[in-house]
């Protein structure tokens, strides 16, 4: 992301030198992976035989790329939209400042640091068809198919609790410097609870909200282990593939891993630059 | 103008970090497996003085890691060697690390000695894993039978000393007896019974380990017995024999538990199934962990082991040496130490792990036959002689991934 526009012609290049380092490093992990990950899907680090130039890894699974394509987009998609909700309301809610609002911030910042293979875990105990609940309320085989089920609703559940209190701390940040003075201006103007949520809260909040959503986006895109432990064997979300044929004992299978990874990285890139696009013409980003 | 400037900048740090990776990883081609270089037993367990040898194995079996931990690792220590256990979800995270190294041009990787058999084995000497010639130097090697088939081809990939025999291990379907009350005797009974009582089974999906075997399983019983089916892949006989397989699955699927629409992921999945009551059958490739789970009641009381009448498929489990391992010696010195009859036999216990041995008993004194003499029965576990009446043979590696592939589109994507 830019730092905010500097006056005048020369101020930018300490800046890039100062970042030098740190993005040389990050680039280093991130492009060498990356152009690793994109030789090997082109069959140009074969474990066997002769390396030469092929998209045959990316035809061999273009069965099941627009059905996991889909899967992940949808996965991402409704995680992103539960998360931006709750985070939403829980920030709206913490910058009123009582109480209630100093419990759901303390409740945002323990889930912060649980990690994502603890929260599956704990989902799959508490919503499996033996887990907690089920057992708590007797349900004796009537318990929805939450976990494993066909609507994946386990895996989004997990993602919208865990990134909800990520965008609620986020954008509790933007409310609690930007919007504050513009709030009281209104209120004294006389604007109720409603216009000042439509007219100052959600504009100011907007571009963090975006930026925030982008993040959970992307990270409930790409990581696998969630998906793994709470999903269904098929159809399987990008990464469950891609670490299902990663770790497949076929040779050729490989390649097809790293094709698949490199279809998900694209789809990334392509959600952040539409972010990005969006927030460019936002006068609020300047 | 700035953001332009700025972005011109980075894109250039990026083609120059693209480049320098590019030539990073191509100057590392694949290596030649390492040399052995060992003339006598006695040059070896001199070299593995002082070593450190890490073993990974599969880490989802308590008893096999408390066993490692505090018998064999004990072992090791007496002989000079420090052997550390690697915990892994599943053997072919050993295998690819393996793989990696060797993509890597490592020559002193991280994993010295695995646990491992059947495709994983054969995949590891098809890009040339594992270290070869090297069993015939283990004095215990000789309390082994050079002409059992089960030690000689592994899921028939011939073993040509690449790897030691540890494990024998006979698949294994268990049931409980209190609530199926009239048990099945075939496996084709089996499917039947699945059919008459939807939602009480389930197999885990291949290639799950468990899943997969059981899918083999059906494959011979379909197919009319296992003789009707060559070890040998080709994909003519496949075509011919594999529709009656996955037609049968198909038909089976809705009375599977949740309708076949998904299943377990891994063997431990269905064993939670079980354990929960949800369905009446697990199965296992080590029946060994039967007795403690029910004994520590995760397993239900009246848990019996499945007899059938066409037997089931029986193989062994190997230590091999990646070639990439910079311990070569501390690991034959470990390989040979767990073929030793004390270590076999206390792994045969059923109380420490219940693993049966590769030793032929026919070339043991009698002081180290009555080691295994001495061992208790299982109260669940018929012993190994019941259970491996009638034992089948593997099929050939190439065949496993084949039929989990065409599994995974005609019966998982098919509905």
């Amino acid at each position: 992301m830019a730092p905010p526009a500097s006056v005048g012609g020369r101020s930018w290049l300490p800046g890039t030198l100062m970042a030098a380092p740190a993005v040389l490093i990050a680039a280093f992990v991130v492009v060498g992976g990356m152009a690793t990950a994109l030789a090997q899907s082109l069959g140009l680090f074969p474990l066997v035989g002769p390396p030469s130039l092929t998209v045959a890894a990316y035809a061999a699974q273009a069965g099941d790329l627009p059905v996991g394509i889909g899967l992940s987009l949808a996965i991402a998609a409704a995680s992103t939209v539960v998360a931006c909700l709750v985070g939403f309301t829980a920030a709206l809610v913490i910058v009123q400042g009582r109480w209630c609002g100093k419990l759901v911030a303390a409740l945002g910042t323990l889930t912060i640091p649980v990690p994502h293979i603890v929260g599956a875990a704990s989902v799959s105990l508490l919503l499996a068809d033996s887990g907690l609940l089920s057992r708590l309320f007797n349900t004796g085989g009537s318990w929805p198919e939450l976990v494993g089920g066909p609507w994946w609703i386990g895996v989004v559940a997990e993602y919208g609790w865990k990134e909800s209190a990520f965008v609620a701390l986020v954008v509790t940040g933007t409310l609690a410097t930007r919007a504050v003075s513009y709030d009281e201006t209104a209120t004294l103007l006389g604007a109720g609870r409603l216009r000042r949520l439509r007219h100052i809260l959600i504009p100011l909040s907007l571009p963090t909200l975006t930026i925030s959503a982008t993040i959970v986006f992307v990270y409930s895109l790409g990581s696998y282990e969630v998906a793994w432990l709470l999903g269904r064997v098929y159809p399987e979300p990008l990464p469950v593939m891609a670490l299902r044929l990663f770790n497949a004992a076929t040779l050729t299978a490989r390649p097809e891993a790293a094709a698949v990874a490199i279809v998900t990285t694209i789809l990334s890139f392509g959600a952040v630059a539409t972010a990005l696009t969006y927030l460019n013409r936002s006068p609020l980003w300047r | 103008m700035r953001r332009s400037s700025s972005r011109s900048v980075r894109f250039g740090s990026i083609i120059a970090s693209a480049a320098a990776a590019l030539l990073a990883f191509s100057a590392c081609s694949a290596p030649a497996p390492a040399q052995q270089g060992f003339d006598s037993w006695d040059q070896v367990t001199a070299a593995a003085k002082g070593q450190t040898v890490r073993l990974w194995m599969y880490g989802g079996d308590e008893q096999g890691n408390a066993y490692v931990d505090k018998t064999l690792i004990p072992g090791a220590a007496t002989l000079g060697v420090t052997l550390q256990r690697v915990p892994v979800a599943d053997t072919k995270d050993a295998l690819n690390r393996v793989l990696t190294e060797i993509q890597a041009g490592t020559r002193d990787g991280n994993v010295d000695l695995v646990w491992v058999n059947g495709d994983n084995f054969g995949t590891g000497k098809q890009a040339g894993a594992w270290s070869c010639g090297w069993t015939s130097l283990l004095p215990n090697m000789v309390l082994t039978n050079p002409t059992d088939p089960l030690l000689a081809n592994d899921f028939g990939t011939p073993v040509q000393g690449c790897e030691a025999p540890w494990n024998k291990a006979q698949f294994t379907i268990a049931y409980n007896s209190a609530t199926v009350s009239e048990p099945p005797h075939t496996l084709a009974g089996l499917l039947d019974w699945a059919q008459k009582h939807p939602g009480r089974f389930t197999y885990p999906a291949p290639p799950d380990f468990t899943g997969s075997v059981f899918t083999r399983e059906v494959l011979d019983s379909v197919s009319g017995g296992y003789k009707n089916v060559p070890l040998r892949f080709d994909q003519k006989t496949f075509d011919r024999i594999t529709p009656a397989l996955y037609g049968r699955l198909k038909e089976l699927a809705p009375s599977l538990w949740r309708q076949g629409k998904t299943y377990p992921k891994t063997s431990a999945e269905l064993n939670a199934l079980y354990a929960g009551g949800q369905v009446d059958f697990t199965m296992t490739y080590g029946p060994a962990e039967l007795t403690k789970l029910v004994a520590h009641g995760t397993y239900p009381a009246a848990t019996k082991v499945l007899t059938l009448t066409e037997g089931t498929v029986g193989n062994a489990s190997f230590l091999a040496i990646p070639a990439t391992s910079g311990h070569q010696a501390g690991a034959m010195v470990v390989a040979n130490l767990a073929l030793s009859p004390q270590q076999q036999a206390a792994k045969a216990d059923p109380r420490v792990w219940g693993q049966y041995t590769v030793l032929d008993t026919a070339r043991l004194d009698a002081a180290q036959r009555a080691l295994f003499e001495k061992l208790p029965q299982s109260p669940v576990v018929p012993s190994y002689d019941v259970l491996s009446h009638n034992a089948n043979p593997e099929l050939s590696a190439a065949w496993v991934p084949a039929l989990d592939d065409a599994w995974r589109r005609l019966v998982l994507a098919g509905r």
